[in-house]
């Protein structure tokens, strides 16, 4: 008997609203990346504190991220599930809430970033009313989804689905763990962990930001459209399943390769490591699955701009996720870790595998979209082919300044003193590679703006009224009767991996769901609770005592003009590391730091013991003016800390906050205004004696300077002092 | 006695290592599973979903029987 059969159809405008987001932050983000390209190669660029590279870094990663390549998700997930699933988005209404609360986190985003909010974590710096506002429009987003599998038409849920079930369920719990933070105002937070436990759980999303984010939705976008551009199945359905869980068992574990010879314990670093090395076989089939999938129809990649995006992205996912595992290796961290090295990898991945996934999903969809043709397919041609230039020179670029920076940093002479001991020297060689850098980004920046003219003429040229086509299926079965098996198996290995059980979970969404959360959270358990609970991961030292209130303010300060972007706190235990910069850093120094800012990246110098280096004088005029302390920096000045006043009244909040995280404050806990008055007098006034300018006292340089000068002293401090408190300064 | 003090003397240094082995245990399993033979015409159907939706649906998905 034949069913009778539904008839329905797909919510194509929610995939056009998020496709023009797609288009127009990924414009925004783009120039603003263009911008602090330029900002390294011609520091004058840095002008104001909205502009600067420490505030405006933030901006570029987080579009880029959340805006472009979360919309591209959004937009190919909201077209490919509908039509995986034969049936509507469950809730126009919950579409559209996702929609506009998606792009009003975007607006925000853009409007707190360059006025200096933030958690100073990467991809996760805005602030905590933001943070509860992207949970929000997570769960609506979940819900919609999970609903339009609730009400599929189709038994089997395809492999894409999979990927995207794994993308929401996991960035949620990854947001949602590394976010929580006790308020200290509107717009102000602390991380309610500390130090080593701040940094593992930052690098465990961090990392996983870039897998559950960037690479599993795309994945799932690339097992859809690919084979649909090709009109051909995917080479070989086996190897995406086991793509699948390699990358969901494997992925979560390797965030700690972010922090090799930190002060991380040992264990969790190898622990890192490894898993890193073992996803190089997954994603390697993926790529491989991916460029197969084009067997027989290498011609169509001559004559079609949307294949040849598509090939360059699957084979830049290939380069970046064989660089991933490589760079994880510790001998190979040693030396690329915070060098320009990683920005290049970074980018590979950015620019070809997500960028150019969705430039061909883009083109291949406008058309259905927009109901015409392509206004030009050689303008899309034109497109590519700068795009694909300007990536090269790009990532040739930035890989050499990587390669440069790390092997002189690590320089020693034939008398065994670094040969290049000004860290400044280093900076300089780098420059024709960061001119360079700008012309790549440039190309690839006209390409998007082609990309956006050769969409808005197609646009130009739509119906009057979409179509809305009428969709007929049979709805499912009420039961669900098991197909008979051909081979029927004999034993228990062979019942087991018959599987029904597997093939169960793959009609059932919600079993299904909770096996995928199972896998990523045992496999995080088995990192953090050792980390968290194992005392001997932190030995503490006792001399190591909180910030005063006028340095936690400094800190504050610090953390607003995003010097974390910059500058590391974190010496490893090399011989070329420590000749440089002091003394390697302890597990134990960082007990009071919420949140860890040990940076990923020295575009200048460490400063985890900056403290007593210089003067206090010193600091003010390099604040004041790098270049005329130092010939040639590409620092921004930041003369407005000599202008602006320190708000002493929220000092008593900030360290209220700190006592809630279990800082021991003591007496700054009734009188922290005043403490830090008064230390603030003390330092205006020397910076007064040694010639410097006058009336600094409630200005926010005093505070900062009290925060350098503090930094990494405690292990220095006589036993005496020990003991003294955030009130002894 | 606090939870970290448990945690600190509970002898937990070869728990990295235990996990590594059930996760790589649950991995070989998952890959016989995979590549075990006499799915190929179940894989095969699934894997034109993509290229099947243009086409209207015409039996419950699923009910072969």
């Amino acid at each position: 008997m034949k069913p009778q059969l539904d008839t329905f159809s797909y919510d194509d405008k929610i995939v056009r609203q998020f496709t023009w987001a797609t288009i127009v932050w990924g414009l925004v983000g783009m120039l603003v990346g263009l911008l602090i390209a330029l900002q390294l190669a011609f520091p004058a660029l840095n002008y104001g504190p909205f502009l600067s590279f420490g505030r405006l870094r933030p901006l570029h990663t987080n579009a880029v991220i959340f805006a472009f390549a979360g919309n591209a998700f959004f937009a190919g997930a909201y077209y490919s599930s509908q039509r995986l699933l034969k049936t509507r988005m469950f809730s126009d209404g919950l579409s559209r809430v996702h929609f506009w609360g998606w792009q009003l986190i975007i607006v925000s985003a853009a409007l707190t970033l360059p006025a200096g909010f933030t958690q100073a974590k990467e991809y996760a710096e805005l602030e905590w009313p933001i943070d509860i506002a992207i949970a929000v429009v997570w769960v609506v987003f979940a819900i919609n989804f999970f609903g339009t599998i609730a009400r599929r038409r189709e038994r089997h849920l395809y492999v894409a689905i999979w990927f995207y079930i794994a993308s929401i369920v996991t960035v949620a719990i990854l947001h949602i763990f590394n976010n929580l933070s006790v308020p200290a105002g509107p717009l102000k937070s602390y991380s309610l962990y500390a130090g080593v436990q701040d940094a593992f759980m930052q690098w465990w999303y961090g990392h996983n930001a870039v897998a559950f984010f960037l690479t599993t939705p795309f994945l799932g976008l690339m097992y859809y459209f690919l084979p649909k551009a090709a009109d051909r199945p995917v080479f070989s359905y086996r190897l995406s399943i086991l793509h699948f869980w390699t990358v969901v068992f494997l992925y979560i574990w390797a965030g700690p390769h972010h922090l090799h010879y930190t002060a991380l314990p040992e264990w969790a670093s190898t622990l890192g490591m490894v898993f890193s090395v073992m996803l190089w076989a997954p994603s390697w089939g993926g790529m491989i699955n991916g460029l197969l999938t084009l067997r027989g129809a290498w011609r169509k990649v001559v004559e079609d701009p949307v294949l040849k995006f598509f090939v360059v992205a699957v084979t830049a996912y290939g380069m970046a996720t064989f660089e991933g595992p490589m760079l994880s290796v510790k001998s190979v961290n040693a030396l690329t870790h915070y060098t320009d090295w990683i920005i290049a990898h970074v980018h590979t991945g950015a620019l070809g595998w997500n960028g150019f996934l969705t430039f061909g999903m883009i083109y291949w969809m406008a058309p259905r979209l927009f109901q015409t043709k392509l206004h030009s397919q050689k303008l899309a041609e034109t497109h590519f082919w700068l795009a694909t230039f300007g990536m090269i020179l790009y990532a040739t670029a930035i890989y050499s300044a990587g390669l440069t920076q790390g092997l002189m940093w690590r320089a020693f002479d034939e008398t065994g003193r670094l040969q290049f001991p000004d860290f400044i020297e280093t900076t300089m060689r780098l420059m024709p590679m960061y001119y360079l850098r700008v012309v790549g980004g440039a190309l690839y920046l006209v390409g998007m703006v082609m990309f956006l003219y050769n969409i808005v003429r197609t646009w130009q040229t739509r119906p009057a009224g979409y179509e809305v086509p009428e969709i007929k299926a049979a709805p499912l079965a009420q039961v669900y009767v098991e197909p008979p098996h051909p081979a029927e198996p004999v034993g228990a290995l062979a019942r087991f991996v018959r599987a029904a059980w597997h093939r169960r979970w793959e009609r059932l969404p919600l079993t299904f769901t909770v096996m995928t959360v199972l896998a990523v959270v045992v496999a995080s358990l088995f990192e953090i609770i050792p980390t968290f609970l194992i005392k001997s991961n932190v030995p503490t030292i006792a001399s190591v005592t909180p910030y005063t209130p006028l340095e936690l303010t400094g800190r504050d300060i610090y953390i607003r003009e995003g010097c974390f972007n910059c500058h590391s706190q974190m010496i490893r235990p090399f011989r070329y590391e420590t000749e440089r910069y002091g003394e390697y850093s302890k597990p134990g120094e960082f007990v009071y730091d919420h949140p860890f800012l040990w940076g990923s990246r020295r575009i200048g110098p460490d400063l985890a013991r900056e403290g007593g280096k210089y003067p206090n004088l010193w600091h003010v005029r390099h604040m004041e003016a790098p270049a005329t302390i130092t010939q040639r920096s590409i620092m921004p000045p930041y003369p407005w800390l000599l202008r602006d006043a320190i708000d002493f009244p929220t000092i008593q909040k900030h360290v209220d906050a700190m006592v809630m995280l279990g800082v021991p404050y003591g007496d700054a806990v009734t009188r922290a205004p005043e403490l830090a008055r008064e230390q603030a007098r003390t330092i205006a006034a020397d910076i007064e004696a040694a010639g410097g300018p006058k009336g600094l006292a409630d200005k926010e340089i005093v505070a900062l300077v009290a925060y350098l000068q503090r930094l990494g002293t405690d292990i220095r401090k006589p036993p005496a002092q020990a003991g003294a408190g955030p009130g002894g300064h | 006695m606090r939870l970290s003090d448990i945690m600190a003397n509970a002898g937990l240094s070869g728990y990295a290592e235990i996990a590594l082995i059930l996760f790589l245990l649950a991995f070989v399993a998952i890959v016989v599973r995979i590549f075990w033979p006499g799915r190929d015409r179940e894989m095969d159907a699934t894997s034109r979903l993509p290229l099947d939706e243009d086409h209207p649906q015409t039996r419950h998905t699923g009910d072969r029987a």
